[in-house]
C-alpha cells in the first residue's frame, strides 16, 4: 500500500494505522446489531408484499390470517392511526391504500409472536386486485404514449435524502405541465455546443446503459418500535441517518421530536440504503397495538421493497481537438427513479459536466416515474452512470486521435477554482494527482506487455464526488479518573468513532487507551447530519476537534490557578497538566476530574463543545485502473488487477481510509460484471435473492491496490475530505476500457455480462 | 405438530431445546440459546453470515433444519474465543482492518478457520476459494485475504514453537 503524502506537521495519533475500537466485538459475535435486540412483549412484523406492480386494491380478506394461532393482529392503511401522508414521498405511504404502486408494495402487516407465524399467517391474507396497465422501461415511459405509472400528478416530491448525499444549489424543475412519467428535469448550459463540436477533430457518442442494483448490505433492514404507556416511542433502526428518522417519523405521526427517541443500532452495511424507509410503519403499527413490535426483512422482502440503485440510459456526445482538448459535450441523463420521485439526476448532470474543463456544455437531466420498486442512494448515487458513459467516451477519443488516454485525461481534468456545470467552482481537489498515482502503478507501466497477450487488456477510468453538507455537533467530557468521553449523534459505519478517538487523543494529547467514543441516540447525543455523502469524518470530525479544543482550555484554565502559572506556560501530556522547564508544578487528568466530578468539587465539570455548520464541500476524486482478461469463447470477464488511487485530503486513519477505497472498488466492480435487479414486462422482479443476484465473491476480486493521495481540504480536520463514496464511481467504465483494450470490442451496457460481450465481439446475435 | 426436543452440543456446552420442526438450526440457536453472533443474510444458504461447523463441518446453518442436528456437535462464532483470547484468525482480522460493518464477519472468521485446519499454508488463490461462499460487501476482501494469510502464519508458528 503507497500513500502520496504531501509534507505536513507530525502528529502523535492522526494519520496513523491503527485497529477499528469495535473491531473485537465484531470478531467475537458480541457486538449487538438490531435484530439480535429482545424487548417484552415484542411482536412480529410480516408485510404483504404486492405481486402485481400497477393495480387498484378492492378488498383485503384478512380473516384467515387472523385465525392463525399467534397472530395478533392483521393491519391495513385503514388501520393506522391518523397520520401525515404524502403520496407523492415513499416512505410517508405507509401502506398501500389504494393504488399500489411497483411490485412488492406493502400492503398490509401482519402481527404475530414469532416471525415464523407471521410469515405463514402473510401467505393467507388475500387481496384482491384489479390490475392497470404497468411501464417499465424507462424509454417507453417517456413516450407520450406509455401508460402513467400513477394515475395523479406529483406535487410535492421529497429530495432530502439526495440532499443528504449531495447538498448543492441547482434548480431541479418539476415537470407537470401535463400528465406525464417525467417528474422533474434539469438543463446546465454553457457555451456553444454546436460551435464545439464544428471545431472538434474528433466526436464520439453513444448511448450507455446501466442496471438497477441493489446496496445489498449483507444485513437485510431491521427496525423495532415501541410506543409506551407515557406517549414516548421508541425506535431501534439500523439507519444510517437516527436524527433524520426521528425528523420524519416525527413529522409524519404528528408527535413532538422531543417525544421520539431514536437509537441507530450497528448498522450491518449501509451504502446509501439505509437512510429512512419503514420507521413511520413499524411506528404506527407498535402505536396501534401498543406493544413493541419488530420488522426484520428477508432478504427477498428487501430486495423486493427497500431502495436500490436505479437504472439509467446516458447518451453522450464528446468532442475533442486534435491536441488532446476536450471542446464540447452534449447529454441527455435519464434515471428511472421507479414509483416516487427522488432519483439522483442533479449529481449525474453535475458529474457529467464537471470531472473534466469543457467550454461547451449541454446537459439534460430527466427523472422518469416508472411501476417498479422507488429508487434510493448507493455510495455516490447516479455517479457511476455517467461515468460509465463519459469514461468510455474519453478513451473512445483518446483512441480516435491516438493520444495516451491517461495523458488526455490529465490535460482536461479538473482542478481549483474550475467550474461545475452550475458554475460553481471546485475548491482544492485532487483529480490530477490521483492520475499521476496511477501512472506509477504496475498495471499502468506494464500495459504494453499486457496488450501483447491476445485477451488481455487494461483499462482506467476516474470518477469523483462532490459529498453532502450538514451541521454536526460533539461533547468531549473529563471523567473523574482522568479518562475522557467523547460523544456524536452520528452512526458509525466506515470507523468514524476510531478516528475521533484518534482526534481527541490528539488534541488533548493523550494515550489512545484513555479516549472512548459512543454515539448516543437522539435523545442523548448531541446532533449530527445523517452518516452518508461521504461527510461524517469531514463535519462531525471537525466538531470532535472543536469539542477537544475547548476541554483542553477548560483544563488548562484549572490547571492554571491551581497550579499558580499562566496558562500559556502549561503543556500537556499523556493526562499530566506541567509547567514548562518547572516540571514539579504538575496536575493529572485524575486529580482534575476529581476536582470537577467529587462532592463538594471546586471547579465544574468539563465539558467541550464543538458545533459546526458546514457549507463548504471538499469533493473527493478517484483514478483507477483494471487488468482483465476476457475469455474469447465464454465472453466472460476476469479481473485480475486493480489499483485504486483516491484523493483522501488526509487519511486520518489509513487503514480505515483503504477499507474505503477498497471497499468501494470492489462495489465498482459488481456493477461493472454481474450485479441487475431483472424485471420482466409486468414490473416483476425475476431475481430477488442471492443465487440470481450475483453479488462480487472472493473469487471475482483479486487483491486490490489502495494508494493514498492528500491534497488537503480547506476546512476538513487535518486537511481530510469525503472519503466513503468515490472508490465506487469508475469501476464499470475502467472495466470496459479494460475489455476494449483486450479484445476490440466496446460494450455499451452494464453489467459487462458474458452475453453482452460476445454480443460486442459479434459472436451472439439476436 | 408438536414440538420435537433435541440434544444439541453447542460450544461444548450440552443443551436439550424443544423446536417446531421448522425451525432452522440458525433460528434455534439464535432465538432459543440466545446466541446471537451468526448472522442471518440471506435465509438461502448464499451469504454465508450464518456459517457454523456442524460436527467438524462447515454449514450454512440457515438452510439447516434444527432436528437435522439432533445429537450433533455445534461450533459458532462465540466458542472460537477461548479463556478471554482472541483466536488468532480472530486476532488477525482485527489487526489488518478486515472487519467494517461486521456483519459477514462471524461467518467469514468461521470459514477461515475452517480453511486453517484443513490447510495450514494456504495460498492467496486457496483463501480465495475456500471463501467463495462467504459474501462482504464492505471491504472487498483484500484485507480479509491478508488477515487469513496472517492468521496461517502465526497458527504455524505458533504450532512450531509449542
Amino acid at each position: 500500500m503507497a500513500r502520496e503524502t504531501l509534507e505536513r506537521p507530525r502528529f502523535r495519533h492522526v494519520g496513523r494505522p491503527v485497529d477499528r475500537i469495535d473491531a473485537t466485538a465484531k470478531v467475537t459475535g458480541q457486538t449487538v446489531y438490531g435484530d439480535d435486540l429482545r424487548l417484552p412483549r415484542l411482536l412480529h412484523v410480516k408485510l404483504v408484499h404486492a405481486p402485481v406492480a400497477h393495480a387498484r386494491i378492492r378488498r383485503i380478506d384478512a380473516s384467515k390470517a387472523l385465525a392463525v394461532p399467534g397472530v395478533e393482529a392483521v393491519l391495513t392503511a385503514a388501520d393506522l392511526p391518523p397520520h401525515r401522508t404524502n403520496p407523492d414521498a415513499r416512505a410517508q405511504v405507509l401502506l398501500a391504500s389504494d393504488e399500489v404502486l411497483f411490485y412488492g408494495q406493502p400492503v398490509a402487516a401482519v402481527l404475530a409472536r414469532d416471525p415464523y407465524t407471521a410469515a405463514y399467517a402473510r401467505d393467507l391474507v388475500e387481496v384482491d386486485y384489479e390490475e392497470l396497465p404497468a411501464v417499465v422501461d424507462p424509454l417507453e415511459a417517456m413516450r407520450e404514449d406509455a401508460p402513467l405509472a400513477r394515475t395523479a400528478a406529483i406535487r410535492e416530491a421529497d429530495r432530502s435524502e439526495e440532499q443528504g448525499h449531495i447538498t448543492i444549489e441547482a434548480q431541479q424543475e418539476q415537470a407537470q405541465s401535463r400528465p406525464s412519467n417525467v417528474s422533474s428535469t434539469i438543463t446546465f448550459r454553457r457555451g456553444d455546443v454546436e460551435a464545439g463540436f464544428a471545431e472538434a477533430d474528433a466526436v464520439v457518442e453513444g448511448t450507455w446503459r446501466s442496471a438497477m442494483v441493489h446496496q445489498s448490505y449483507i444485513e437485510p433492514h431491521v427496525i423495532i418500535a415501541d410506543y409506551d404507556a407515557s406517549g414516548e416511542l421508541s425506535i431501534w433502526s439500523s439507519t444510517q441517518a437516527p436524527f433524520h428518522v426521528r425528523h420524519e417519523v416525527a413529522r409524519t405521526l404528528g408527535l413532538p421530536e422531543a417525544r421520539v427517541r431514536v437509537t441507530a443500532t450497528e448498522v450491518g452495511g449501509g451504502f446509501g440504503g439505509k437512510i429512512y424507509l419503514y420507521e413511520p410503519l413499524v411506528a404506527a403499527l407498535a402505536m396501534a397495538v401498543r406493544r413493541p413490535v419488530k420488522l426484520t426483512m428477508s432478504r427477498r422482502e428487501d430486495m423486493l421493497a427497500a431502495t436500490p440503485a436505479p437504472q439509467a440510459v446516458v447518451q453522450l456526445k464528446a468532442g475533442m481537438k486534435a491536441d488532446g482538448t476536450l471542446v464540447a459535450l452534449q447529454a441527455r441523463v435519464i434515471y428511472d427513479a421507479g414509483a416516487f420521485p427522488g432519483a439522483p439526476v442533479l449529481p449525474g448532470c453535475l458529474l457529467i459536466g464537471g470531472s473534466y474543463k469543457c467550454p461547451n456544455l449541454d446537459i439534460q437531466g430527466f427523472e422518469v416515474l416508472t411501476n417498479k420498486v422507488s429508487v434510493g442512494a448507493l455510495r455516490a448515487p447516479g455517479a457511476p452512470h455517467v461515468a460509465f458513459a463519459l469514461e468510455s467516451a474519453m478513451d473512445m477519443l483518446a483512441q480516435r486521435l491516438e493520444l495516451d488516454p491517461l495523458e488526455v485525461r490529465l490535460k482536461n481534468a479538473v482542478e481549483k477554482g474550475d467550474p461545475l456545470p452550475s458554475g460553481q467552482p471546485y475548491p482544492a481537489i485532487g483529480l490530477k494527482e490521483c492520475l499521476e498515482a496511477i501512472a506509477r502503478t504496475d498495471i499502468w507501466r506494464e500495459r504494453h506487455r499486457i496488450r501483447q497477450h491476445p485477451h488481455r487488456g487494461v483499462g482506467l477510468a476516474v470518477g469523483g464526488w462532490l459529498g453532502g453538507l450538514q451541521p454536526a455537533s460533539a461533547t468531549v467530557g473529563l471523567n473523574a479518573d482522568g479518562t475522557i468521553n467523547v460523544t456524536v449523534g452520528a452512526a458509525d459505519i466506515t470507523g468514524t468513532n476510531t478516528s475521533f478517538a484518534q482526534i481527541a487523543a490528539e488534541e488533548l494529547n493523550l494515550p489512545l487507551e484513555m479516549v472512548s467514543v459512543v454515539t448516543g441516540d437522539t435523545r442523548t447525543a448531541p446532533y449530527a447530519g445523517m452518516t452518508a455523502g461521504s461527510k461524517t469524518t469531514y463535519t462531525v470530525g471537525r466538531a470532535v476537534k472543536l469539542a477537544a479544543e475547548d476541554a483542553r482550555q477548560q483544563i488548562l484554565a484549572i490547571a492554571s490557578q491551581r497550579l499558580e502559572v499562566p496558562a500559556e506556560e502549561l503543556e500537556m501530556e499523556d493526562g499530566v497538566v506541567r509547567a514548562r522547564g518547572q516540571p514539579e508544578k504538575q496536575v493529572t487528568f485524575r486529580e482534575l476530574g476529581r476536582l470537577t466530578t467529587g462532592f463538594g468539587a471546586r471547579y465544574a465539570p468539563i465539558v467541550g463543545r464543538g458545533a459546526i455548520t458546514a457549507r463548504r464541500q471538499a469533493p473527493g476524486f478517484t483514478a483507477q485502473v483494471a487488468e482483465v482478461e476476457v475469455d474469447p469463447d465464454t465472453g466472460q470477464v476476469t479481473v485480475l488487477r486493480y489499483a485504486v488511487a483516491q484523493d483522501v485530503g488526509f487519511a486520518i486513519n489509513p487503514k480505515s481510509v483503504e477499507g474505503q477505497m477498497q471497499g468501494g472498488a470492489a462495489q465498482g466492480l459488481g456493477i461493472a460484471l454481474f450485479e441487475e435487479m431483472v424485471y420482466d414486462d409486468k414490473g416483476r422482479l425475476l431475481n430477488p435473492d442471492l443465487l440470481d443476484y450475483r453479488l462480487p465473491t472472493t473469487r471475482d476480486v483479486p487483491p486490490i491496490e489502495a494508494i493514498i493521495v492528500e491534497v488537503p481540504s480547506e476546512e476538513g480536520p487535518y486537511g481530510a475530505r469525503i472519503v466513503g463514496e468515490p472508490s465506487i464511481v469508475p469501476g464499470p467504465a475502467a472495466v470496459a476500457n479494460a475489455v476494449a483494450d483486450a479484445v476490440g470490442a466496446r460494450v455499451f451496457e452494464a453489467p459487462l455480462t458474458p452475453e453482452r460481450v460476445l454480443r460486442a465481439l459479434g459472436k451472439l446475435r439476436d | 405438530m408438536p414440538k420435537r426436543v433435541i440434544t444439541l452440543t453447542v460450544n461444548g456446552e450440552t443443551h436439550e431445546v424443544a423446536v417446531e420442526p421448522w425451525w432452522t438450526l440458525l433460528y434455534t440457536v439464535r432465538e432459543e440459546l440466545g446466541l446471537t453472533g451468526s448472522k442471518e443474510g440471506c435465509g438461502t444458504g448464499d451469504c454465508g453470515a450464518c456459517s457454523m461447523l456442524l460436527d467438524g463441518r462447515l454449514v450454512t446453518s440457515c438452510i439447516v433444519l434444527a432436528v437435522e442436528a439432533d445429537g450433533c456437535q455445534v461450533t459458532t462464532i462465540e466458542g472460537l474465543a477461548q479463556g478471554g483470547q482472541l483466536h488468532p484468525v480472530q486476532q488477525a482480522f482485527v489487526e489488518k482492518g478486515a472487519v467494517q460493518c461486521g456483519y459477514c464477519i462471524p461467518g467469514m472468521v468461521m470459514a477461515a478457520y475452517d480453511l486453517l485446519r484443513r490447510q495450514p499454508d494456504p495460498t492467496l488463490e486457496e483463501v480465495r476459494l475456500a471463501l467463495a461462499g462467504n459474501l462482504c460487501r464492505c471491504t472487498g476482501y483484500t484485507k480479509i485475504y491478508e488477515a487469513v494469510l496472517a492468521a496461517a502464519e502465526r497458527m504455524r508458528l505458533e504450532g512450531a514453537r509449542g
